[in-house]
């Protein structure tokens, strides 16, 4: 039995957490630091526990104080969310013997699937196919000595990485040496490891990855795919289940290498194997990772299946509780960032001054941010994830435009306008989503198609608000003088 | 009243009738809410003002636009670069004095656990260097100048 869980991350994720535990009758115990006194996460808790420290590493990345507040409070258990100690080896191993159920796989299944190169090795021996492409192990040299025979386009990636961090496309060899540098650079500042090894680039294929679930009695089983090829500095903006490109056999076959890479680790609990799939239908293994993803909701909404409570009780030792799964109608999640979509995607910070979700039949809103919250660079760009779920695909674009015209959000500036064109654009509507089609789509950059007659009735509203002082009910908090708002509207640059 | 949008400067100056504006063929209306009318159509948008900034919501986009001061110069800050965030610079890759071109990477700076490329706005001279690697910058800071040939 879990009774108490403390819940070892912030914003969207663990709200999450913490709803599902509530659900499920657990109490929740909220860590956080100092700068997110006051975020939603920590309301959602039956417990707050401020940590000390500032740097990330004495927060949410501080092992040691994390599990005293745990034993402290009486928790039984801990959850990690994604990101930040979920695939820390060393941390759900201190969890487990510091007398703590780790609801999350095995220290050794993390490590040997968190370890890109060693989760490769694993993969090839259980027969689950792999990207071309060589491990490295001498570092930069070695980079340099495989890469031609990897061939052009390769893909410089972080042996320990994720998030994109780490990661570099080359497509020309003259900037071989320099992406190779930056990749180890970020790597190292990212993961503390600057291994970085090298895999051919298969341009014009698809991301799509298989969700699992397995639990202590034997049962391994797949929940379907998710789309998730539409990618912004390979990190995900646009996920869907079903994808139109797998067909039932492929969906069977690739389920099944899904559940063997996780039986290949013994693996328990909740987790994702990730797959590229070529134009020509065949598929290759990415990486497990060994967490809840970010995009899992669009599977709980055709699944019907709840995932963080199957891991709550996957952990608590229990068989899974979904039987013969059924899948039902087209889900699509968009990740709302705090970033200019018109200037490269770069990260804003601001103010929340007006955030008013979308509301209607099948819209679900995970967010970890509300009206009147500021958007710091502290951390993570992501403020919340947006999924509709509709009968057919069609509808569920179109119930998805339909969310995001609703969705205002003023003070900073994000992608709903950039998210709310994909829906439209013709690629996506016909299924046509790869991991490159947002270079493909938008070589030079993209630019807001906006109507003049938008533009004139936005300079009409603030002229006419200024002039006359009124119009300014949704005005929150007082500004604190000397900040300014982000700059990337006011600077006209790009900063490729 | 003038404002600065992401297609330049732009001024207007609304017909006002009461709380009843008038540009174009649009037709605001002020009250509890905001409504604007278009082709007979009413549509219900948002505004609020965070520091100079308006942010706008009308019909599913969202623009900002900056208040510019009657009498501010008309002078952009052409000729600095400036840190999108605050950051660490990992790296500085130019040397005062050096020619660069238009869109020549000059800083990498790290913010937000990424790292992002400082590049020329414009052909120039890079005339003064205020940071170098491992510095931490806040937003806003002036990381070089560059000057016109």
């Amino acid at each position: 039995m879990i009774k108490r869980v403390l819940v070892a991350n912030r914003g969207e994720i663990a709200c999450r957490i913490l709803r599902a535990c509530r659900e499920a009758g657990i109490e929740g115990v909220a860590v956080f630091a100092g700068n997110d006194s006051g975020s939603l996460f920590t309301e959602l808790a039956d417990i707050s526990i401020e940590l000390k420290g500032e740097a990330l590493a004495d927060t949410y990345l501080n092992q040691e104080q994390i599990i005293t507040i745990a034993l402290e409070n009486g928790c039984d258990s801990i959850h990690p969310g994604f990101g930040f100690l979920s695939e820390r080896a060393d941390f759900a191993n201190a969890v487990i013997e510091a007398g703590l159920i780790w609801i999350g796989p095995s220290a050794e299944a993390i490590t040997n699937m968190g370890d890109k190169m060693t989760a490769r090795i694993t993969m090839k021996a259980a027969g689950v196919p792999v990207i071309p492409g060589e491990e490295v192990e001498g570092g930069l040299a070695e980079i340099l000595e495989v890469a031609p025979s990897v061939g052009f386009p390769l893909l410089l990636k972080a042996t320990a990485g994720g998030g994109g961090k780490g990661m570099r496309a080359v497509h020309n060899p003259d900037n071989l040496e320099m992406e190779a540098k930056a990749a180890m650079r970020e790597a190292l500042n990212a993961f503390g490891d600057d291994r970085v090894y090298v895999e051919r680039l298969l341009t014009g294929s698809r991301h799509i990855e298989i969700q699992i679930l397995a639990d202590s009695h034997g049962r391994t089983i797949h929940l379907g795919e998710r789309e998730c090829s539409v990618q912004r500095r390979h990190q995900k903006v646009f996920e869907e289940s079903p994808s139109i490109a797998l067909d039932a056999q492929l969906r069977e076959e690739m389920g099944e290498a899904a559940c063997e890479a996780a039986r290949a680790v013994d693996y328990v609990g909740a987790g994702t194997v990730e797959f590229l799939v070529t134009p020509k239908g065949e598929f290759f293994f990415l990486e497990m990772n060994t967490r809840i993803q970010v995009e899992h909701p669009v599977t709980e909404m055709v699944t019907g299946v709840d995932i963080v409570r199957e891991q709550l009780r996957i952990a608590a030792g229990e068989p899974m509780s979904c039987g013969e799964l059924q899948m039902r109608g087209h889900a699509i999640e968009v990740r709302l960032y705090a970033e200019d979509p018109a200037n490269n995607f770069l990260p804003c910070i601001g103010e929340l001054a007006v955030f008013i979700p979308p509301e209607g039949p099948g819209v679900r809103l995970d967010t970890g941010v509300r009206q009147g919250d500021s958007v710091t660079p502290d951390y993570d760009p992501m403020l919340a994830k947006l999924i509709v779920w509709a009968p057919s695909r069609a509808e569920a674009l179109q119930r998805m435009s339909r969310a995001l015209d609703e969705f205002v959000v003023l003070g900073c500036t994000t992608n709903i306008r950039f998210l709310r064109e994909l829906c439209d654009h013709p690629d996506v509507v016909d299924g046509w989503t790869t991991t490159d089609m947002i270079e493909r789509l938008w070589p030079d950059g993209w630019t807001p198609d906006m109507p003049s007659m938008i533009l004139d009735a936005g300079l009409l509203i603030a002229s006419a608000c200024e002039t006359s002082g009124l119009g300014r009910q949704n005005s929150t908090k007082l500004v604190t003088a000397g900040e300014s708002p982000s700059p990337f509207n006011t600077i006209s640059r790009r900063f490729p | 009243m003038e404002f600065k949008t992401a297609s330049g400067r732009v001024e207007i100056n609304p017909m006002r009738d009461g709380n009843m504006f008038h540009h174009e063929n649009i037709i605001l209306d002020i009250g509890q809410e905001l409504w604007i009318t278009i082709d007979s159509r009413r549509f219900k948008v948002h505004a609020t003002k965070v520091r100079d900034d308006w942010w706008i919501h009308v019909l599913g986009h969202t623009l900002r636009l900056e208040m510019i001061e009657p009498g501010a110069s008309g002078m952009d800050d052409e000729g600095e670069l400036t840190a999108p965030m605050p950051g660490k610079i990992l790296e500085v890759l130019v040397e005062e004095g050096q020619r660069v071109s238009s869109g020549d990477s000059l800083m990498i700076m790290e913010a937000m656990k990424m790292e992002h490329r400082i590049v020329a706005s414009h052909d120039g001279i890079v005339d003064k260097i205020h940071y170098s690697a491992g510095e931490q910058v806040n937003q806003g800071a002036e990381l070089l100048s560059l000057s016109d040939e």
